[in-house]
């Protein structure tokens, strides 16, 4: 049969046009690890949720290589130290991508640094989880890929207003930040809340948290009538300082507001142990024990295997264990539904989540939500009852 | 209120002017404003709290080893970033050199002591309320280490060299004074009033890396007001400065009360560019 020039073009631009579909891919593929980035502030000052969370992220992974892996795949986890700086965190990013070429990514853990990698990773459509606070982090046209497993400001907001309004039944509020950009956001944006709500705001501060004498802002308080004041700051001297100026001033006010109220460094700080009683900082029901010191029976179970497998609690705060625990989880879970590790497919699963069940908390997103964590689990533990991690619930909660 | 005024105001102006000083000792044996002043302070505190918190150390003991340690932070300043740049004291380099030290110190602090506020212990147990010797023992200590500095500076052999290594330094050169080993000793002495500030004032202030940054600041408003190089000077502005600053507190609350002293200095200084206490020097042209 003599071939013709037409039949050789028509043939070359099928094998052309065949050569552009995918092969199956080889089965060596589907027993690589999966790879999980995580960006972590190991070292430098802001270390001490990492510590906590790295230790969630290895207990899970190795539980879950223990039990075979996912469909026989084993995670590997592929820890990067940003050091809490932002540039650090941008050059891991970009590493994690283009060289280690990661499945998803775990973190930031802090807000700076996310801020930078936030856009880097939508971009790339890699799946991220964090549990960063700033509320400009989600946002699901920009960031479609990004997802939020802890609560963001306005939530701790939404707790704490509703502590003071409707479990304290209080209406004369005080509200004091510290002078970083932090402390003046969050407590412009807790008056606003709290007078839209009705509540009567009879003081607002922002003090140095260098300030060696917080008399003065605590006496104008008291003279103002104020029924609880309302903390928003990480700074643990200026609050300790407030603690030991309420007790100078035989004052039983309380004190409602940012976790950092419940601080292991605040007891070394206080003048006597009782000056830090009445303080209730925001917490978590899942890691937050009863009037009788018992956990829910979920993390109590977490508790005990964490004991079991030696991983220490008593020096770090069990929701950043459980967090961890819950993130690699999470993306676990998404290779084995989307039965691949591609993108799209882990945060089609993301996106599928309602009340899902982890040991932090029942996570629910989907396409147009990517805050996960709910508001109803934020609760006010008493900030002086540190017990592995966990807090006693604050008056009010049964 | 005027109690609580006094008593924290006093306390806070005794530690600037202590800071304030440490400028001037620096100043006076090498024409050099070094900004490691605030950081000495804040060592003073860090260091105290850990030689008798984390150590266990006797108080005594702490205090001793804490000065020494600052004293010999002062002699690495002047060897690090004064030494160098004493030749082109006109360009100002010791502007960068010294700020470079300080941000230096601040941050290994940071790294190595942590970044939260660390507690510092009761050093004598006497007082309670506006009475509490967190308020009083920085005012005794500056009050002691003025009348010592006095002593040693119209007493003593070596503290009327460091005057004439001040009053004019070629001339005392001449007259073969030690000039550099004097600079060394002068930084030495700083970095240990330094440290008397940090460890005084570290029930008021606690242990917290950030201090520097603040004494630095507050430290020298009072040299600024008194006069470069007069150290009564100092201690009247930080005195000053403590009571303005913690009476504004009182009335006009946290953010304001920090414009209403910069905006009393920057007045101050333009009423009297040299400070309260300075003198207008003549220049020769």
């Amino acid at each position: 049969m003599a071939i013709s020039r037409r039949d050789v073009i028509l043939g070359s631009a099928g094998a052309l046009g065949a050569a552009t579909f995918s092969f199956p891919k080889p089965a060596i593929a589907q027993t690589e690890p999966i790879k999980i980035g995580c960006l972590a502030a190991m070292t430098g000052p802001s270390s001490a949720p990492t510590i906590g969370f790295n230790r969630g992220v290895y207990f899970a992974a190795d539980a879950i290589n223990a039990a075979g892996g996912v469909k026989g795949r084993k995670l590997e986890i592929v820890m990067r130290d940003t050091q809490g700086d932002p540039t650090k965190a941008v050059n891991a990013t970009q590493e994690l991508i283009s060289q280690a070429k990661v499945h998803g990514i775990w973190g930031p853990l802090n807000s700076g640094e996310a801020l930078a990698t936030t856009p880097i990773m939508a971009r790339a459509k890699i799946p991220n989880i964090h549990p960063c606070v700033v509320e400009t982090l989600i946002d699901t046209t920009k960031f479609p890929n990004a997802f939020r497993m802890a609560p963001s400001n306005s939530q701790w907001d939404d707790a704490v207003r509703n502590y003071c309004l409707n479990i304290l039944k209080v209406k004369k509020i005080a509200v004091i930040g510290d002078t970083t950009g932090y402390g003046v956001t969050a407590v412009g944006a807790s008056v606003a809340a709290f007078k839209k709500d009705g509540a009567d705001v009879v003081y607002q501060a922002n003090i140095d948290a260098t300030q060696p004498d917080m008399t003065p802002d605590l006496l104008r308080a008291k003279n103002a009538g104020a029924e609880v004041i309302v903390v928003w700051s990480v700074t643990t001297g200026m609050e300790a300082r407030m603690f030991n100026t309420r007790a100078a001033m035989n004052w039983d006010v309380a004190f409602v507001g940012h976790p950092s109220l419940s601080s292991g460094e605040i007891a070394g700080l206080v003048e006597k142990p009782a000056n830090w009683e009445k303080v209730y900082a925001i917490g978590y029901k899942s890691v937050s024990y009863d009037g009788a010191g018992k956990l829910p029976a979920k993390t109590q179970d977490l508790v005990d295997r964490l004991a079991k497998a030696k991983v220490a609690m008593n020096d770090t705060l069990l929701w950043w264990i459980a967090g961890g625990i819950d993130a690699i989880e999470l993306f676990a879970k998404g290779v084995e539904t989307s039965g691949s590790t591609e993108g799209p497919g882990i945060v089609a699963y993301l996106n599928s989540l309602s009340k899902y069940p982890g040991y932090f908390g029942d996570y629910t997103f989907n396409p147009t939500q990517h805050n996960g964590y709910p508001t109803d689990e934020i609760v006010m533990s008493q900030a002086s009852t540190a017990r592995n991690g966990t807090f006693a619930l604050a008056p009010g909660y049964t | 209120m005027l109690a609580s005024i006094l008593a924290s105001g006093l306390a806070a102006g005794a530690i600037y002017a202590l800071v304030g000083v440490t400028y001037n000792t620096m100043f006076s044996t090498s024409r050099v404003m070094s900004f490691t002043a605030g950081q000495l302070a804040m060592l003073g505190g860090v260091f105290g709290s850990m030689f008798t918190l984390k150590l266990g150390m006797p108080i005594v003991v702490g205090l001793l080893l804490t000065l020494i340690g600052c004293a010999i932070i002062g002699i690495i300043t002047e060897f690090v970033a004064v030494r160098p740049v004493l030749k082109s004291l006109d360009q100002h380099l010791y502007v960068l050199s010294t700020l470079a030290l300080a941000l230096m110190i601040q941050q290994v602090a940071a790294i190595k002591w942590g970044t939260e506020p660390q507690p510092f212990p009761r050093l004598i147990g006497l007082g309670s309320g506006v009475f509490d010797e967190k308020f009083w023992l920085p005012v005794v200590a500056c009050a002691i280490t003025i009348l010592g500095l006095e002593y040693l500076y119209r007493r003593t052999l070596v503290g009327r060299a460091f005057v004439a290594i001040a009053e004019d330094n070629f001339a005392a050169r001449a007259l073969g004074l030690p000039e550099r080993n004097l600079r060394v000793a002068s930084y030495a002495l700083a970095g240990v009033v330094g440290g008397i500030a940090g460890f005084s004032g570290g029930e008021l202030l606690l242990a917290f890396f950030a201090n520097g940054a603040l004494l630095n600041f507050y430290g020298f408003v009072p040299v600024a007001l008194g006069g470069l190089g007069n150290n009564r000077g100092a201690v009247v502005g930080g005195l000053a400065l403590g009571l303005f600053q913690q009476a504004a507190n009182f009335l006009v609350g946290g953010i304001f009360s920090s414009v209403a002293v910069f905006a009393l200095f920057i007045v101050v200084l333009l009423a009297a560019p040299q400070g309260l206490f300075g003198a207008s020097t003549a220049r020769r042209v």
